[in-house]
């Protein structure tokens, strides 16, 4: 029974879980199955992953997705340029005459050949094309890859716990759904973004939270935003506020928001709530 | 097990596919769901693959599992106003009572659900006839209001407690702002421009890609092997065209303005125009339609490759649109019907759009909206239907 507690995800230090996020998580790994979350930005799809391998004690590799990406670059590289190199100076301990001397493994390739077991984190999937995405997913699902230059396969020591992110920037193909499972992480509600915030910084001033999260709220409710403040953008906020030593709390109360920047990151954001803010001053 | 409720998920329309079924039963068979709540968490994250079903979901699970009658054909709609009549209610009895002709000591003796189905009763003889409505019937938006403060009855309606149950949860239906379907509102506007990212032209393959090319080439043993990209074309321009004549109309404008407004820096130029119910011989660039017309003939004269986006209900009397002398203003009877400006339009933009704030569902019911469908190709204005037109602006011909 020990054995399978230590296999549970159930709370890391610096994140707060909810129940229901949980048991996605856990039932994802029992099934074996890459769990794919999506969710406004900062609201912490990166962070999950962080958490899942501390509390878990295995090693995270993250492969950050770029949208040029091609899926051998995930998986392994072979160093073409060195050989070359070698091959013309011949002043290295590598053999030219052996391809695989010259083969990297990429992030998923290092996941697969860990000694042991680890979290892959593959992060912002939606950057990249639909054939990343399916023939990535192939390659998870049968947990092999092969290597074409030296015809080698490389098989999965340990099965990866695989979690992807998406921002929803464009939609997934439906062949790729079919083989995660899914979860949106919703935005927080107020009592839940106490607890996160009591997470991040746990000697706060009562008062400066409380007065901090109501107003942050009330900024998220302006119309017309572009990209609305996330919880990221809420702790950076208020690491701003406490290191302000001419802030008190209770300038928040009377409408006077300072760095307003930190929340608002478009410029045409910035000066909707710039002026709401100040025209609530008025009153 | 559950097929039932695999089938009812099927039937309102969420892709549901029958391997993600199995792998539920097989989560099932390996005991690792235990209770209801980890039923609901666990087969939402394996069944339903986007937040955008998250609640319709919610409201199959809540017919299932607790047998909350799903609303009947088209009832969706119904049931929000009938909630949000209930709201109005709570705060404001007598006036609901007043408005509906009924007597309110009457209706306070009734429990919230059947306030709920009493409402939806007279919802439905008013279908039709009722135009309008009162304005608290609904669009005002319904906030979970909750806690009867104000109910006479002094019944709790929705009340909160942290450790809610899967049903419970279910029946909250904390997912419904994520449903692409329904208007576009100012809310929704970041969702809304990401659909018209796409919005971007590509060029030919003429571009050399250097790095590329010289990986090939050290693959190909030195051999040499060029490596192209696609080049980027010049960016677009686009003719925002909109109907700021009735009053139906007063929502979306702005909203489809503040869009373009955001996503003007993606685009050459937008320039948008104004006219009333349908298009005659001008365009007008001021919103009263009066200073500044622009003759339609003129726009033969501009870049074809330009995207013309019509905003407009298309609603109007047949006769504004096929008469030759339709139009209300008399300055603008030049002998041809709207319905030849509108052809000529999209026979000059050979990428052009309309796009319509009413429900696709009830396009069949208005003539008009039929007829100018033919000409253009029509969009409903909600995010799934921006997403089409998109798509629909990007065609290479």
């Amino acid at each position: 029974m020990e054995s399978n507690n230590a296999n549970e995800f159930n709370n890391a230090k610096k994140y707060v879980l909810d129940n229901e996020l949980a048991s996605i998580v856990n039932i994802s790994m029992k099934l074996e199955m890459p769990l794919l979350l999506k969710g406004e930005p900062g609201t912490g799809k990166t962070m999950l992953a962080h958490a899942i391998a501390e509390t878990l004690a295995m090693p995270l590799i993250v492969l950050n997705v770029k949208s040029s990406m091609k899926l051998v670059e995930a998986l392994y590289q072979y160093d073409t340029l060195t050989r070359l190199n070698d091959s013309r100076f011949g002043d290295s301990s590598r053999d030219v005459s052996n391809i695989d001397d010259y083969i990297k493994m990429g992030k998923i390739g290092q996941a697969f050949c860990a000694d042991k077991r680890t979290v892959l984190l593959i992060d912002e999937i939606d950057k990249a094309d639909t054939d990343f995405q399916d023939d990535m997913l192939d390659v998870l699902d049968q947990m092999q890859f092969d290597i074409i230059e030296t015809d080698k396969t490389v098989k999965a020591i340990h099965r990866p716990v695989i979690i992807i992110t998406s921002n929803a920037k464009k939609d997934l193909s439906d062949p790729f759904l079919g083989r995660c499972n899914f979860h949106h992480i919703a935005f927080p509600d107020p009592k839940m973004m106490r607890k996160i915030i009591r997470v991040h910084f746990e000697d706060i001033d009562e008062k400066l939270a409380e007065n901090a999260i109501d107003s942050f709220y009330s900024l998220r409710e302006i119309d017309a935003i572009e990209k609305k403040p996330a919880t990221r953008e809420l702790i950076n906020w208020i690491r701003a506020l406490n290191a302000d030593p001419d802030f008190r709390a209770k300038d928040l109360v009377k409408g006077k928001m300072p760095f307003l920047g930190v929340l608002f990151k478009k410029s045409p954001d910035y000066e909707r709530a710039q002026n709401l803010t100040s025209r609530r001053k008025l009153f | 097990m559950f097929l039932k409720f695999f089938y009812t998920l099927k039937e309102v329309g969420i892709p549901v596919s029958p391997t993600s079924f199995l792998t539920l039963q097989k989560a099932l068979h390996q005991g690792i769901i235990n209770s209801l709540d980890e039923f609901y968490t666990c087969a939402r994250s394996i069944l339903v693959k986007s937040e955008k079903y998250f609640d319709l979901y919610d409201q199959v699970f809540a017919h299932h599992f607790e047998g909350v009658p799903l609303p009947e054909d088209g009832g969706f709609e119904m049931d929000e106003i009938a909630r949000g009549m209930l709201d109005e209610w709570l705060k404001n009895p007598k006036q609901v009572a007043d408005a509906l002709g009924m007597d309110e000591e009457k209706l306070k003796k009734m429990s919230p659900e059947e306030l709920i189905e009493y409402f939806k009763k007279r919802l439905k003889d008013q279908d039709g006839r009722h135009d309008g409505g009162g304005k608290w019937i609904g669009t005002g938006g319904y906030s979970p209001v909750g806690h009867s403060g104000h109910h006479p009855g002094g019944m709790r309606v929705g009340g909160e407690s942290r450790n809610k149950s899967a049903v419970k949860v279910a029946n909250e239906r904390r997912y419904k702002d994520y449903s692409t379907k329904g208007p576009l509102t100012q809310a929704r506007i970041g969702e809304a421009l990401k659909r018209l990212r796409n919005l971007i032209p590509a060029g030919p393959r003429d571009m050399i890609n250097i790095d590329e090319t010289i990986y090939e080439t050290m693959r190909n043993a030195g051999e040499i092997e060029l490596v192209f990209d696609r080049a980027l074309k010049d960016r677009l321009k686009i003719i925002l065209a909109i109907d700021n004549g009735g009053w139906s109309m007063d929502p979306y404008i702005q909203v489809v303005q503040t869009l373009f407004d955001y996503a003007r820096s993606q685009f050459k130029e937008v320039k948008t125009y104004f006219f009333h119910n349908t298009i005659y011989d001008c365009l007008w660039e001021d919103t009263a339609r009066y200073k500044k017309p622009k003759n339609i003939m003129e726009f033969s004269r501009i870049d074809p490759d330009t995207r013309l986006i019509v905003l407009g209900d298309a609603s109007m009397a047949p006769y504004e649109l096929m008469a030759s002398d339709g139009s209300i203003h008399i300055s603008e009877r030049s002998g041809r019907p709207s319905l030849e400006q509108l052809k000529f339009l999209a026979d000059t933009f050979s990428h052009a759009v309309w796009l319509n704030p009413v429900q696709e569902s009830m396009w069949g019911y208005t003539h008009t909206i039929m007829a100018i469908s033919k000409i253009f190709p029509m969009f409903e204005l909600s995010l799934d239907g921006l997403e089409k037109a998109v798509e629909k602006l990007m065609v290479k011909n």
